[in-house]
């Protein structure tokens, strides 16, 4: 087995991990850009999406009596398909609830913002711990996208490459929205000025609301692609939220493509480390980004922001 | 106000209050329900509060990997009992030392960070500490940590006193928070104290009347871990152990919560009367239900949503609104902002 | 030779030209001016003579050192001191502790945990000086943020003249002052005059051709006139640059 062929399935896994690492932190700078909020919570919204996915899958309907039957009767990959849409929505709807408490701290001090976050974020965990419990879970996955396949003569997981595809194309949709509709003009215009926003006439509270829910939907498909991955339990939200942040500050605050190529950076690194010290992988993405900050400032895209006052 | 204007003593009124609560604790513990055990927890995480909020409260620095200093101090004592059997004095020094040290190399890369970038800095560091506590097994355990950390004599020259007993241990405890809280009045009412404040307050001015802003962070930063790594020393005598939990994300987070929500952005105090609602609620909470995280981290957010400026604030314009109905007939307007 | 002196500075940002070959000299006890409209870079320059950028080519000197690219502490440790256009004060100290702070016994006492600036009689009372000399010593124990505007504006100033500077850079001193508050800091700027080294930005003519000894317009990032203010009002030039408001 050579080299290459033999490092392939872990870079496969390293872009994998690194397009819904971006995924994440695609969410997660459009709530900082906006609203100059560091949403702790993001993780917990991440667990969250997984949770409420796995709900969907595999309901318990028996007090539904025949309509219950018939949605079990349906076929996994259907039930798989109606979560990855419910799940997002619901998070988005705890991302409103989050933006409405929020609104109280714009305009005072930012660690108060920051903390009521943090609060959240315990808030949320424990209450997936009490709801489901703190036992590992299994998120089903359908028949499709289950199981291994064979490449040169190299074994390959279709599941990665599912959620390295979807991944592509979520990022994919979320530059298109960004960049090539109204909305996406205007959420660009609010993470550039909010006074010239409010100035065109554009409801900002309601702009605010909506990017808030729409960076906590991105976390909550990411948890429902990466939960087959990860496993699923409580705390998993963190181990979400972590390269979220480094991925940030190593893309640059609040530019898109610093995000991507930051995820993609990150998922690498681990994904190859991974290859040669499966334990230390995750340590791989601290030293990239101490590596990255000490030559750039505001990582690899980022400017100058009114955030850093 | 979170300095005294004008001259202050060594000792002011307050601390003799506060120390006169603190030493008699063990009296009236158990009168109201409590016990030793929590009291030498609760004054460990005063002494970590207090030195966390020079940072957060004082300069303004919202650091959210702090745990990893306490973390290092807990191990480093550890380590030194277990390897060296060196003694409470040596074991707490090295605590000291370490989360020095390293709290210096970290201060190194983020001096020069404002906002977010820090936040986000101190977190990637605080986790990159944690990370390798799990995995270091040979040094630090692992997810179990260091174990059987006996507690040994406590050498006072003359004599030495067992530690065995949570009431000893909570003098000891009690004594070294007392001397940490003389320190920090001194420190915050010298010329450092007011450039960190002003270095809050106004950066860019300060650095334009020639303070050296980059080298005054890092020396907060630094100093506020050397407090953890006490705490952090004494937290393994206590434990007998010392693990990887108290380094994560949420161990950190909670050092902020408490600062805040005791009021530490508005009073010295504030850090102090945060610690202690914090483990009054996990035990009165923790009684009524498993899952008190998630009603405390609720009650976390309406003190922001609400009353941000914590217990401390709230105090502050309650005793300012009781005060000026006793002054208000008379002087009616400017006075009040002096 | 002059106090402080620019040779053949420029600046640019991106592809913009902010500074542009801009030389400029400072006399030691005199009031220098700086006009020209908004934009010009009047305030960039300042920055780059202050230390907050660092110019692309040319050279600053101060009593005859080279201080070209140094950073703002260094330059204001040799007793360069300045005030800002937007306030930067400490807002929750009061207007004495906001001076306190500024005085160079303070900031080399960092040391000294034993000593308290706020409870020493020397330092208090230099301190005391520094905002009577601009009318505030009624204020001394008020927060900053609670000072209405004038008041804080002169407190700005006090600030950068604690720092016992000497020269003193003032940034549009007059920023957001009324006919009145103006007269009152011209007022007191020619108090000033007799013990500091000033160099002003301002954009209104009229506030600096009464008190400056030489101005230097600038516009479009270039030193286009130069002179005494009797000599300026001759030229013709000045008046298409400047807003030309008279107070």
């Amino acid at each position: 087995m050579d080299f290459i062929s033999g490092l392939l399935p872990h870079i496969l896994n390293g872009l994998a991990l690194g397009l819904l690492f971006a995924l994440i932190a695609l969410g997660f700078t459009l709530i900082v850009s906006v609203m100059e909020v560091i949403n702790l919570a993001h993780g917990s919204l991440f667990a969250l999406g997984a949770y409420v996915a796995l709900l969907v899958i595999s309901p318990d309907l028996s007090a539904l009596g025949p309509l219950g039957e018939a949605y079990a009767a349906l076929p996994l990959g259907a039930r798989y398909a109606i979560a990855l849409v419910i799940a997002p929505l619901a998070v988005a709807v705890v991302g409103f609830g989050l933006e409405v408490c929020l609104r109280r701290t714009y305009g005072k001090k930012k660690e108060y913002g920051l903390l009521l976050t943090f609060g959240a974020a315990l808030v949320i965990e424990e209450a997936i711990r009490l709801t489901w419990g703190p036992a590992e879970q299994v998120l089903p996955t359908p028949e499709a996208v289950t199981g291994a396949f064979l490449a040169g003569d190299m074994i390959y997981s279709k599941y990665r490459v599912f959620a390295a595809v979807f991944g592509l194309c979520a990022i994919g949709l979320v530059w298109l929205f960004l960049d090539k509709t109204p909305y996406g003009a205007i959420i660009k215009a609010g993470a550039h000025d909010s006074e010239m926003v409010r100035a065109l006439g554009i409801n900002l509270s309601r702009l605010q609301l909506l990017v808030f829910g729409f960076g906590a939907a991105l976390a909550g498909i990411a948890g429902i692609i990466l939960a087959p991955i990860w496993g699923l339990r409580p705390h998993v939200g963190v181990d979400a939220v972590i390269p979220a942040f480094l991925i940030i500050v190593l893309g640059g605050i609040g530019s898109f493509w610093g995000a991507v190529a930051g995820g993609l950076l990150v998922g690498l690194a681990v994904g190859i480390t991974g290859a040669y010290a499966t334990d230390w992988s995750i340590l791989s993405m601290y030293l990239l980004l101490i590596l990255v900050l000490s030559v750039r400032a505001r990582g690899l895209f980022g400017k100058k922001t009114v955030l850093e006052t | 106000m979170l300095t005294a204007r004008g001259k202050v003593p060594l000792v002011t009124r307050q601390m003799l209050v506060f120390f006169a609560l603190l030493f008699s604790y063990p009296l009236w513990a158990s009168a109201v329900g409590l016990y030793d055990y929590i009291g030498v927890e609760i004054a460990i995480w005063i002494i970590y509060a207090l030195g966390y909020n020079l940072l957060l409260g004082y300069t303004g620095l919202p650091s959210f990997g702090h745990g990893a200093f306490l973390g290092i101090g807990a191990y480093a004592y550890g380590l030194s009992q277990l390897d060296l059997s060196g003694g409470v004095w040596i074991g707490l020094l090295l605590a000291v030392c370490a989360a020095t040290a390293a709290a210096g190399l970290v201060a190194c890369f983020l001096s020069h960070r404002r906002g977010i970038y820090f936040a986000l800095m101190t977190i990637a560091f605080g986790q990159i500490f944690w990370f390798v506590a799990i995995k270091w097994h040979g040094v630090t355990g692992g997810e179990d940590g260091l174990l059987n950390v006996l507690r040994p004599e406590l050498g006072l020259g003359v004599a030495s006193i067992s530690l065995k007993s949570n009431t000893t241990l909570y003098y000891f405890a009690a004594a070294l928070l007392a001397v940490i809280v003389v320190i920090l009045w001194r420190v915050l009412h010298s010329p450092f104290g007011a450039a960190i404040q002003a270095i809050r307050m106004n950066e860019t001015r300060a650095r334009f009347l020639g303070y050296r802003v980059w080298l005054i962070k890092w020396s907060v930063f630094t100093l506020s871990g050397a407090f953890a790594g006490l705490a952090g020393g004494l937290f393994c005598l206590t434990q007998e152990s010392a693990y990887p939990d108290v380094m994560s994300l949420h161990a950190s987070g909670f050092v902020v919560m408490m600062t805040l929500i005791g009021g530490g952005f508005v009073s010295f105090w504030g850090p102090v009367v945060g610690v202690i609602v914090f483990f009054l609620a996990r035990d009165l909470l923790g009684s009524v239900t498993e899952a008190w995280l998630l009603w405390y981290g609720l009650l976390f957010m309406a003190v922001m949503l609400f009353e941000p400026e914590g217990v401390a604030g709230a105090w502050g314009r309650i005793a300012a609104r009781l005060g000026s109905q006793k002054v208000a007939a008379p002087a009616a307007g400017k006075e009040a902002s002096t | 030779m002059s106090l402080f002196t620019a040779e053949h500075l420029h600046k640019r940002f991106g592809d913009q030209v902010v500074l542009e070959d801009v030389s400029l000299a400072f006399e030691s006890g005199a009031v220098s001016g700086i006009m020209g409209p908004n934009g010009a870079g009047k305030s960039t320059c300042f920055n780059v003579l202050t230390g907050l950028h660092r110019p692309d080519r040319g050279r600053v000197t101060f009593d005859g050192e080279d201080i070209t690219g140094l950073a703002p502490d260094e330059i204001a440790r040799r007793g360069v001191s300045r005030s800002f256009q937007i306030m930067t004060l400490f807002d929750e100290f009061t207007a004495l502790e906001n001076i306190l702070v500024a005085l160079p016994e303070v900031r080399r006492g960092l040391g000294r945990p034993f000593w308290q600036p706020r409870a020493d009689a020397e330092a208090i009372e230099e301190a005391r000086e520094v905002l009577a000399q601009v009318g505030l010593e009624g204020r001394a124990g008020t927060p900053a943020a609670a000072l209405p505007y004038g008041e804080r504006r002169a407190l700005e100033i006090a600030v950068a003249l604690a720092a016992r500077p000497r020269i003193v850079f003032l940034d549009e001193p007059t920023q957001g002052l009324g006919t009145e508050g103006r007269a009152r800091l011209s007022a007191l700027i020619r108090e000033l005059r007799h013990r500091y080294t000033l160099v002003i930005i301002e954009h209104d003519m009229g506030f600096l051709f009464g008190l400056a000894d030489r101005i230097s317009v600038i516009h479009w990032g270039q030193v286009i006139a130069e002179g005494t203010p009797g000599a300026l009002r001759a030229k013709d030039r000045v008046r298409a640059a400047g807003p030309g408001r008279t107070p």
